[in-house]
């Protein structure tokens, strides 16, 4: 491959040439000389093919986002000596080389190695590949150039930072019947206080309330509240509209960091757990419990990047369809769609539970924008008409406004009331 | 040291050529024509400096074009070519160009924490590219002056316009191979 600088030599002689004939000036002539003698040497030892044989090794594959990753690359000559060699281990945009370098230019002799070591970190979830490693034998002479390419790909999963939520109150209204955490409004077996009955024979001695027993003179048994537990779907809107900031300050990526954070708090208390996401593809996951539900949520939501326009007509669809009737619906949404308040006010009408988590696209714009005496009279503007719309939706739902910068636990706590009738 | 040096050598090699064609202009009779190819070359310097300063790469070539023009029409106008000045002119030119590349190349490796033994790599590297600038530069003075002095002592005659027709042919032909060499190269690879 000849490089521009090449050409330009070439040009530059040729120009020499031309004009030193039309001048008749051999002086002239003799000037075309200097850029040939450099095209010369250029061809007399033009850059070898590279070939070339690489190592990848990361320190994890799977790591928190803002972890660090170390990784070594080892390059190896297979083929000719390279006198000038440049070497990049490509690494995706989202990655931040914080330590080391993934690109060298060396001479590289025939069988000699080179290791490269560096540490990248991700301030973002998603799946990335590390690869391929691109090697370019150069002219010293910058006159011409051979690429090679080694596919080596490693795999680097970056999951979203995981949010302590343990003391917040999230759970589902309505229970299903299995033994759980949520106060399930029937008898049952749990720990509050539900009544007393007459004793049963049966009935466990620990239960008898010796109390109004000898009040009575009959024997009575304590009824407690059975804890049962319920079914939360989590919705998440990673549609085009909704990414508003930017690559890490987004409502998305903060949406899917709470999300995960919601799902496992929800797990935690023996709840059923299924997750809807709305992307460039309507992906959902099914209600069930545990570690491995968990698990299949994580790696949905690290899949996640912004795109597609389907509409909440689409989701309630899919609510109705693959998801139980009387479970908790937590949208996790920057509230851009004002066609989808009106979806979200008939179902509830329809009588599903809706808890909305709202990730501020205002208070992000307004981190990133001027702040000037104009802009600060359009924020309040703007923000009047998100409280409003907030108001509106809080007479159906327990709806939170989220700024990403406070701790989700923090806002999750004003979620403790119950919404009013529509 | 090496970046620092790196980056410098490039701007010393432009500011060389800026000087030398300024101190060209200055021995110029025609006051009128050396202020306005001075202009011209004043315009070129502005122009280099603010392709570095707004980091506008693609103003680099013009500045550098205005900056040699200057150079080129006072001579082969007004001053007349001596060869020697002419081709050391030259190969600082490309020296320019070349030592831009490897400062681009070299520079930024050095900006990150580097073992000893990549460290060393990297030097071997810059030497090696260093020493073949060198050679060629030498080369690229040395052989025309060569053949301008066989030319004035008449071993091989190319005062006559046939033969500078042959040697421009001969040269135009060169010039062609070497650029289509690595297409050919590559097929029958």
């Amino acid at each position: 491959m000849r490089t521009s600088l090449s050409s330009g030599l070439a040009a530059t002689s040729l120009a020499f040439l031309v004009v030193g004939l039309a001048l008749r000036s051999w002086q002239i002539v003799l000037l075309s000389l200097p850029p040939v003698i450099f095209l010369a040497l250029g061809s007399l030892f033009p850059p070898p093919t590279p070939h070339v044989l690489a190592v990848r090794s990361l320190s994890r594959d799977r790591v928190q986002a803002g972890w660090d990753v170390d990784v070594e690359l080892v390059v190896h000559n297979d083929g000719p000596g390279l006198d000038l060699v440049e070497i990049v281990d490509v690494v995706p945009r989202e990655l931040v080389v914080v330590k080391g370098t993934n690109h060298a230019v060396v001479s590289l002799e025939k069988g000699g190695e080179i290791p490269l070591s560096y540490t990248v970190r991700s301030a973002v979830k998603g799946d990335f590949h590390i690869g391929p490693v691109r090697a370019r034998s150069l002219d010293p002479l910058a006159l011409g150039a051979e690429d090679a390419v080694v596919r080596v790909d490693s795999r680097l999963v970056v999951a979203p930072a995981m949010e302590d939520l343990r003391r917040v109150h999230l759970q589902p209204r309505r229970t299903r019947p299995w033994f759980g955490q949520v106060p399930s409004r029937r008898i049952g077996v749990g720990t509050d206080f539900w009544g007393i009955r007459e004793y049963v024979p049966g009935d466990d001695v620990r239960r008898i309330n010796w109390k109004a027993s000898a009040r009575f003179e009959h024997l009575f048994s304590n009824e407690y509240e059975g804890e049962r537990s319920g079914d939360v779907v989590i919705v998440v809107d990673a549609r085009r509209e909704s990414f508003i900031g930017t690559e890490e300050d987004n409502p998305i990526e903060h949406g899917v960091r709470a999300a995960l954070a919601i799902a496992e708090h929800v797990l935690a208390s023996k709840n059923r757990v299924g997750l809807i996401v709305q992307r460039e593809v309507l992906d959902w996951v099914p209600p069930a419990f545990g570690r491995k539900q968990l698990y299949r949520i994580l790696d949905h939501l690290t899949h996640v990047r912004p795109g597609g326009e389907w509409p909440f007509a689409h989701v309630a669809w899919v609510l109705s369809r693959f998801f139980p009737r009387d479970c908790l619906v937590v949208l996790i949404s920057p509230l851009q769609d004002r066609a989808a308040l009106s979806g979200i006010i008939a179902l509830a009408a329809r009588g599903t539970d809706f808890a909305i988590v709202s990730p501020s696209p205002l208070a992000i714009e307004w981190r990133l924008a001027e702040k000037g005496p104009e802009h600060a009279v359009a924020y309040r503007i703007l923000q009047m008409e998100r409280s409003n719309m907030i108001a509106q939706l809080s007479r159906i739902a327990q709806v939170v406004d989220w700024d990403p910068t406070t701790p989700l636990a923090l806002a999750l706590r004003r979620m403790g009331t119950r919404p009013r009738p529509a | 040291m090496i970046p620092g040096l790196l980056r410098a050598a490039p701007i010393a090699a432009v500011g060389v050529l800026a000087i030398w064609t300024a101190a060209d202009l200055f021995a110029m009779s025609d006051g009128r024509s050396a202020s306005l190819l001075f202009e011209l070359l004043v315009a070129g310097a502005i122009v280099l400096v603010l392709a570095g300063v707004l980091r506008r790469m693609w103003l680099r070539p013009i500045g550098l074009t205005m900056v040699v023009a200057a150079y080129m029409i006072a001579h082969a106008i007004f001053l007349g070519v001596q060869v020697l000045p002419a081709l050391a002119f030259l190969v600082i030119l490309i020296g320019h160009v070349e030592l831009r590349i490897l400062a681009e190349r070299f520079a930024r490796l050095y900006e990150v924490a580097l073992t000893s033994q990549e460290r060393s790599r990297i030097r071997r590297a810059l030497g090696r590219a260093a020493l073949r600038l060198s050679i060629a530069s030498v080369l690229a003075v040395v052989v025309p002056v060569i053949a301008a002095n066989l030319a004035v002592a008449g071993v091989v005659t190319v005062t006559t316009i046939p033969s500078a027709v042959l040697l421009a042919s001969a040269l135009i032909f060169v010039i062609v191979m070497l650029a289509i060499l690595p297409s050919l190269r590559q097929r029958t690879a």
